[in-house]
């Protein structure tokens, strides 16, 4: 990013965090709604592509920072500069923000007029020397009091887009959303990006960790992690759903009760890589060995198509008709 | 839906109760969140027996929340954190109970735009996420009852199903203390058409628990004497008559809980446990409960008299 403003791109660490959740609203947007909702800016428009998926994204936005830095091992380390946060809607449906910046070796001990950091967007410049491990495992622990809390910037946004008066504030089913943590260590230009450490936590939290080379964008990693994100997301959900009693217990038309929004309003968002850089594409086939996304995914589908086609053949009329 | 728990004066067993209530519900496979905005005295962290929990996310709560110092409230996942024998092991296929505790050191606060705006956020955001959300509000006409007033009359929470829970012990004192709280001059409903909300639809939302009362026809009291069992007849008459005559009659109530030394006493959640293997719970508490947990998204209960 920084080297479309003619400065060389020197960042050694990007920390970046994913909010995802459902779009309070019964009806998917159109794309024309999407472009709407995530108008963020208005010098600058909304990209929108209608395949394989309708997937729209919202101009970058700029959160100036001044606060120390998270860091795992207590360092003090100060930070100024500008935060960049963004939103992306899938199928009208899901809605996604994130914010993420990145980090040079080193920074300047003077704290240096805002302009010269408005120049650089994304970028925040330690005071001194960045101790590289202790902050990337920080910004994975996440942000204590005091600390900059990309969390906190990526929720405000999601807030204001849920608050919007394009949507009626109606979820067609109860959800939890989830957060996505993750950095990049940067390596040299032309080596092959890899991914490592996808890991789930308590409370909706996951965290990863990327080796992004120098020659792409901190942008196209943030898209990789809102890709892996929803599809987490997906996974996530339908489980809770079929985990849920009312659908282990039950029995009869509230299967289909219960089953329908998945059937509706779900299955038919999983596309993995259709929006991520061609560059990191292949980070998915790691996640496709092990844990399996599109496995788990193919498995709880059929265990709902299953599930239906039994309810189906048990009581082939009233099932059907209430629906 | 969002239920607001709200009393006239301490002692009611509101938030007690309220707890109970987040509890059935969760164990009939709700995903149920119970909300500590008991901003003077937060209680809940005790009645869920979660306080090593409690400890690590102290000053991370509501109160921190609300007043902007957090991004997010601490939640605590009360199947998982809880230090009790039963709670630990739910049965299978229940809902998640999720506790978000006050603050230890967070006293009231007025209501400016930036923390009512936060509290929107917030109830919108578990409104989304959560079947049922219970709210324990501190008692009387509090803060964190004007706050909630003021926020479930924000236009983006038109669509949303708020009601309230008004506890109150049943004693002369209370009947007209709780009345009083809801239809005085600066009471709920005063202060909720004051906010902007309908006079009819907020009436409608609210229905009033009577908490510890004794039930005369109880073998509790078998053994008292006739003079004292007619006295007790006549003052449950009296105060029913009392009651009706403040607005807060029959049609007003959603249930009674009886009184209930484990309810009085430990200030915890009454198990199965409790009733059916030490039994030092009543079998009748513990039907009250759960009928007083299944009306609360009964419609029936809910319509206008």
């Amino acid at each position: 990013m920084t080297a479309a403003h003619g400065q060389p791109t020197r960042s050694v660490l990007a920390c970046g965090e994913v909010r995802t959740c459902l779009l309070p609203s019964l009806p998917a947007l159109d794309g024309r709604a999407a472009t709407q909702l995530l108008r963020l800016r208005a010098d600058e428009h909304v990209r929108v592509s209608e395949r394989p998926t309708m997937y729209a994204l919202s101009p970058e936005t700029l959160t100036g920072v001044d606060c120390r830095l998270p860091t795992s091992n207590g360092t003090k380390v100060r930070g100024v500069g500008t935060v960049v946060s963004r939103a992306a809607l899938t199928e009208g449906r899901l809605l996604q923000s994130t914010a993420y910046f990145s980090v040079p070796a080193a920074g300047p001990d003077l704290r240096r007029p805002w302009g010269q950091y408005l120049v650089r967007p994304g970028l925040v410049e330690p005071f001194g020397k960045l101790p590289q491990q202790a902050a990337a495992e920080g910004a994975l622990r996440g942000a204590e009091r005091g600390e900059l809390d990309l969390g906190m910037i990526a929720e405000s946004l999601l807030a204001q887009l849920r608050r919007h008066a394009l949507l009626d504030r109606r979820v067609p089913f109860k959800s939890s959303p989830t957060r996505l943590r993750w950095v990049a260590r940067r390596i040299p230009a032309g080596e092959r990006a890899s991914l490592a450490n996808f890991t789930l936590t308590e409370g909706g939290l996951r965290t990863m960790e990327l080796r992004l080379p120098q020659d792409v964008p901190v942008a196209a990693a943030a898209g990789l992690c809102e890709d892996l994100a929803l599809h987490d997301w997906l996974l996530t959900t339908v489980q809770h759903m079929l985990d849920n009693s009312r659908i282990g217990a039950i029995d009869g038309p509230s299967v289909v009760e219960a089953l329908h929004p998945v059937v509706v309003h779900l299955l038919h968002l999983w596309m993995p890589r259709a929006h991520v850089d061609p560059a990191l594409g292949h980070l998915w086939d790691v996640l496709e060995q092990k844990p399996g996304f599109s496995r788990q995914w193919e498995n709880l589908s059929r265990r709902i198509r299953d599930r239906l086609a039994l309810q189906a053949v048990a009581m082939p009329n009233q099932a059907l008709s209430t629906r | 839906m969002l239920i607001f728990a709200a009393s006239d004066k301490g002692g009611t067993g509101r938030s007690v109760t309220s707890a109970n209530l987040a509890y059935h519900r969760a164990l009939a496979g709700d995903d149920v969140c119970y909300l500590d905005f008991d901003f003077g005295s937060p209680t809940a962290a005790a009645v869920f027996d979660v306080a090593d929990a409690r400890q690590a996310t102290e000053d991370r709560g509501l109160h921190a929340y609300l007043i902007g110092e957090v991004s997010e409230p601490a939640r605590i996942d009360v199947w998982a954190d809880t230090e009790h024998q039963v709670l630990r092991f739910p049965p299978p296929g229940c809902g998640r109970l999720v506790l978000m505790p006050g603050d230890v050191s967070g006293g009231e606060f007025a209501t400016s735009d930036d923390n009512l705006r936060r509290c929107v956020d917030l109830l919108m955001t578990l409104y989304y996420e959560f079947d049922l959300v219970v709210v324990d509000l501190s008692a009387g006409r509090s803060y964190a009852v004007d706050m909630v007033l003021e926020a479930t009359a924000q236009p983006e929470m038109s669509e949303v199903t708020a009601r309230w829970l008004v506890f109150h012990r049943w004693t002369r004192q209370h009947v007209a203390a709780a009345a009083s709280l809801v239809f005085g001059k600066r009471g709920i409903v005063a202060g909720g058409v004051d906010r902007g909300h309908d006079e009819e639809a907020l009436r409608g939302a609210i229905r009033f628990v009577r908490a510890a009362v004794p039930d005369p026809e109880s073998p509790l009291w078998s053994q008292v004497s006739p003079t004292q069992s007619a006295w007790m007849r006549k003052t449950d008459g009296d105060l029913k008559q009392l009651a009706s005559t403040h607005g807060i009659g029959y049609s007003q109530v959603l249930g009674s809980v009886p009184l209930e030394p484990v309810l009085q006493w430990r200030e915890q959640l009454i198990t199965d446990e409790d009733v059916l293997d030490s039994q030092i719970a009543n079998q009748e508490t513990w039907q009250a409960l759960s009928r007083l947990a299944g009306r609360l998204t009964d419609d029936k209960y809910w319509e206008q008299a």
